[in-house]
């Protein structure tokens, strides 16, 4: 059965159905002792938009989501979600997950030791009387949920299987199908194709799209501007902890986008105050 | 998978199952060479009088490493909690106050750790190996250097309840399996257990998923600080003494059954039933050699026999491939037609 | 005559009053310090009455007392002679853990500088014989002697006789401590009772509490057994609850351990322990401090005194319990 609504508003929420933006960031200051990995950022994500991510190494983009996500507390800023602003102080995983904001970050989303129903349920174990976790329950949800997921028939993986016998594109399924399960409204990805082999990463692509069919948002880091480039509905450029250019679907080409990166690299593109 | 495979995988998935199978062949090996010492009840008895501390203070570590840490210092606390016990009833004649102070100074030493780790920063290693001095220091100050014997404590409700005897058997075992049940339930079924877990698994994917790694770090080491307390009630009333040197001799054994049980020194995953199986190997074998006629120098040289082949059994159960090329790395040293690689 | 006894009174008012001043003098051991190497670790069975003593007798001359524990490790014992040295105190006491050759340039060196060195609990024979004369004593029990001692007083309580079996559980792998149980195995042995030896391994040394299991088996697995012996003060205290889970009653089996540790108190009473060795431990702390008083003041010489008086018995433990608990004996 999928995850209970909560007090938050959601998608579902007949009484906020009229907010603009699932996120948004405006101002939003990241430091880390001296080092300042996000300046001044202004970062929305509609309703149903998928939003690509995209700079060199050390842009901040990892951050930025971190942010979202709900891992990093923001030193300077305000965030919003369904319109509403957050109380940073609140603001955890644990309350992300709970306004339907699930994250896939690159290569940590799972623990590699533990077994899948435990990664599935972690943070949110199905419980029974007196808190115990029903592990039956969660086992079973697991193995529909293996079943329905990316492509896991007849793998000879089950819920007991632990990550570490899977492959890159097996666990990026887990990490998804977990996100989907419990309902994001919006999902964010971060660098979901690296390591997969083509076929797999022609399933995330497809997944991608597929967020978008059903009405959802989608954020999205991508090394790889092609991938990213035929996803997006909008694409973000980072630079240096700072939004240094944003273009709408159609905007720009690959071959465009890719020497906007090559000049922001090399320093001669301006970047946006 | 094949059948077979597929039946051996399940067969070694049932917790801790190898290990109580050498757990039982080595009984079985002592009644052989020793029958008329294993064949009998009375050493058993002994046994569940002297394992249940040591079994307490490994299943609580058990789920300290299940989470990447270690702690160094319990045997200080089974000084400094067996002091305050012996103090209350030695020289004051409170034993019930004297128990709940005894678990609230493993308490305060767990916290300390959990504050120095968690909050300070300090690896576990050294922030326990730190405080394993100073609260075996401040016993000493606090005992002025005397032992207490605790004489005719047998009469208290407390002794009886804790350590006394059903006929001839010592219910402190009863309580030693309990905490190990109750553990097992923590690790296993909980929460808090899960947390620790992922925490040892893999720290940044523990604060991704949303658990609060600090807190929850804070509380397991409290746990443990608690644990050994009981432990050392459990040693001092057994032995009616508070010795206030007592403790040290339990740091290598505690951890030899740990590792012995399976549990791997990187975290993520752990299992009580194998520590409880260790426990109960670390707590016999000595006694096992004795009754066979094996002299007591042989004692460490068979724990390490025995601890090597439980880890390298381990490693073959866990990852097939490391255990084989392990094997192969071992065994080539000894085939002269081999290289060893470089 | 009237006035004599006023008169005797004054005279002896005014000598008591002569006397008085010279009883508000310095301490005799004012000024001096000593470094003192007192064995285990604070509070140890074997260690603390030795503590006791060196500070009362310290406390009584006004000597400076520097308590040195070294947990019966002879290196760390020789590390700490030379933080003695290091100090220039005026008297230094050691034990013979190290040997006489290791500790000989070192002591040679504190000679040189005046320092009194004297010694305790395990002779160091050549030296105190080359230094005798600078106030070198020993107050001790000769261990090998006093295992000796503890096995002729097993035979004659115990009744023990030839081809009887005996165990002697100990530690004969360190150099000196291992000669009280050589002591002990031999003397058995010479009395013709068939002599097994085990080595008390470093856990069972540390925490005796875990040599009851190990006790209880060999019990179980000889059941003609007649003796047990050591020369390990722990373990003394813990035979009893061996030969308990064994099955044995009081007397069963004559056991002979050494020192008096409140738990052994419980062992006597209840008649599972025979005899224990009195090392008298108190006087091997009181004794080597009025050696440098007297020494460093006066130029006495050297004095060895054997503090091991005899046993104690379940007859005789009685009148010690006080004593025992306070850590004098």
């Amino acid at each position: 059965m999928a995850a209970n609504t909560t007090k938050h508003a959601t998608h579902a929420d007949p009484s906020a159905q009229n907010w603009r933006y699932i996120v948004r960031l405006e101002k939003v200051d990241m430091t880390f002792g001296r080092v300042q990995a996000l300046s001044q950022i202004d970062f929305q994500v509609g309703r149903n938009e998928i939003v690509g991510l995209v700079g060199d190494n050390g842009a901040g983009k990892s951050t930025l989501i971190k942010i979202v996500s709900g891992v990093l507390r923001p030193t300077a800023g305000k965030i919003w979600v369904r319109d509403r602003p957050l109380d940073l102080d609140d603001y955890s995983v644990r309350m992300a997950h709970e306004l339907r904001i699930e994250t896939v970050h690159q290569g940590q989303s799972l623990g590699e030791k533990q077994p899948l129903w435990r990664n599935l349920f972690v943070g949110r174990q199905i419980t029974g009387p007196f808190g115990f976790i029903d592990v039956k329950k969660e086992k079973e949800v697991a193995d529909r949920l293996l079943l329905q997921a990316i492509g896991f028939r007849g793998h000879g993986i089950s819920a007991d299987s632990t990550v570490r016998d899977l492959s890159g594109g097996e666990r990026q399924g887990i990490a998804i199908a977990r996100a989907m399960y419990f309902q994001a409204d919006l999902i964010v990805l971060d660098e979901p194709t690296t390591a997969l082999a083509v076929s797999e990463v022609r399933k995330v692509l497809n997944f991608v799209e597929g967020v978008k069919a059903g009405g959802r948002a989608c954020i999205y880091i991508e090394h790889n501007l092609a991938h990213v480039h035929e996803v997006a509905d909008r694409l973000v450029l980072l630079d240096r902890g700072k939004v240094a250019a944003e273009f709408a679907k159609g905007e720009i080409t690959l071959t465009g986008l890719t020497n906007q990166m090559i000049a922001l690299h090399e320093g001669r593109a301006h970047v946006r105050g | 998978m094949s059948a077979v495979e597929s039946a051996r995988k399940r067969f070694l998935q049932v917790e801790g199952l190898p290990i109580v199978a050498v757990l039982l062949i080595l009984v079985l090996a002592f009644m052989i060479s020793a029958p008329e010492v294993f064949l009998g009840y009375r050493i058993y008895m002994s046994f569940l009088a002297t394992v249940p501390p040591l079994l307490v203070l490994a299943v609580a570590l058990t789920l300290v490493i299940a989470a990447g840490e270690i702690d160094l210092s319990f045997p200080s606390v089974l000084a400094l909690s067996g002091w305050v016990l012996g103090y209350f009833i030695h020289d004051l004649g409170l034993p019930w106050i004297g128990f709940v102070l005894a678990l609230v100074s493993g308490a305060l030493v767990g916290y300390v750790n959990g504050i120095l780790i968690a909050r300070v920063g300090i690896p576990s290693i050294i922030a326990t190996l730190a405080t394993q001095f100073l609260w075996g220091g401040l016993t000493t100050v606090l005992s002025q250097g005397l032992s207490y014997s605790l004489g005719d404590v047998d009469q208290f409700l407390l002794w009886r309840l804790l350590v006394g005897r059903i006929g001839p058997f010592p219910v402190q075992a009863l309580w030693a399996l309990a905490v190990a049940a109750a553990l097992w339930l923590v690790l296993n079924r909980r929460r808090f257990g899960e947390h620790l877990l992922f925490i040892g698994d893999n720290a940044r994917v523990a604060e991704v998923v949303g658990v609060n790694v600090k807190r929850e770090k804070i509380r397991m080491f409290v746990l443990m600080g608690v644990m050994a307390a009981f432990a050392s009630v459990l040693l001092t009333l057994e032995n009616k003494n508070f010795f206030n040197t007592q403790g040290g001799g339990y740091l290598l054994e505690v951890m030899a059954a740990v590792f012995i049980g399976g549990t791997s020194v990187f975290g993520g995953k752990a299992s009580v039933v194998g520590t409880v199986a260790g426990s109960f190997i670390i707590g016999m074998v000595e006694a096992g050699l004795v009754a066979t006629g094996l002299q007591g120098f042989w004692v460490r040289a068979v724990v390490g026999i025995v601890f090597l082949a439980a880890v390298v059994g381990h490693l073959v159960i866990e990852e097939p491939e490391r255990g084989r090329a392990s094997l192969r790395m071992l065994l080539g040293k000894f085939a002269p037609e081999r290289k060893v690689p470089p | 005559m009237r006035a004599l006894a006023p008169t005797v009174a004054a005279i002896g008012m005014m000598a008591a009053a002569a006397g008085l001043p010279a009883q508000a003098q310095e301490p005799l051991g004012a000024g001096i310090t000593m470094y003192f190497q007192m064995g285990g670790n604070p509070g140890d069975g074997s260690t603390l009455p030795r503590t006791n003593g060196a500070k009362a007798a310290a406390a009584a001359f006004g000597v400076k007392l520097v308590e040195q524990y070294s947990g019966w490790q002879p290196e760390k014992m020789l590390n700490q002679f030379k933080e003695a040295l290091a100090a220039s105190p005026s008297c230094i006491e050691i034990m013979g853990h190290p040997g006489n050759d290791a500790f000989a340039a070192l002591v040679a060196d504190a000679e040189k500088r005046s320092i009194v060195v004297t010694s305790g609990n395990s002779p160091l024979t050549k030296l105190k014989d080359m230094y005798t004369a600078n106030g070198f004593g020993y107050a001790g029990v000769d261990l090998y002697e006093g295992g000796k001692l503890t096995a002729q007083k097993m035979i004659e309580y115990g009744g023990l006789k030839k081809g009887d079996k005996a165990l002697s559980y100990g530690l004969r792998a360190q150099a000196e401590r291992g000669k009280s149980d050589q002591g002990l195995y031999d003397t058995l042995k010479a009395a013709g009772l068939q002599v097994d030896y085990i080595e008390i391994s470093p856990e069972v040394d540390h925490d005796a509490s875990l040599a009851v299991p190990i006790l209880a088996a060999y019990i179980q697995k000889h059941p003609d057994l007649k003796a047990i012996g050591t020369q390990h003060g722990n373990v003394t205290a813990f035979i009893g609850k061996a030969l308990q889970d064994a099955g044995k009653k009081p007397g069963e089996i004559t056991v002979g351990g050494i020192d008096l540790s409140p738990a052994t108190i419980d062992g006597l009473k209840k008649g599972y322990i025979s005899v224990t060795l009195d090392q008298q431990l108190y006087l091997q702390g009181f004794l080597p401090v009025v050696q440098c008083v007297l020494s460093k003041k006066y130029g006495f010489a050297g004095l060895s005194t054997n503090t091991g008086a005899g046993v104690v018995t379940p007859k005789t433990i009685g009148a010690l319990v006080p004593l025992i608990e306070k850590g004098i004996r």
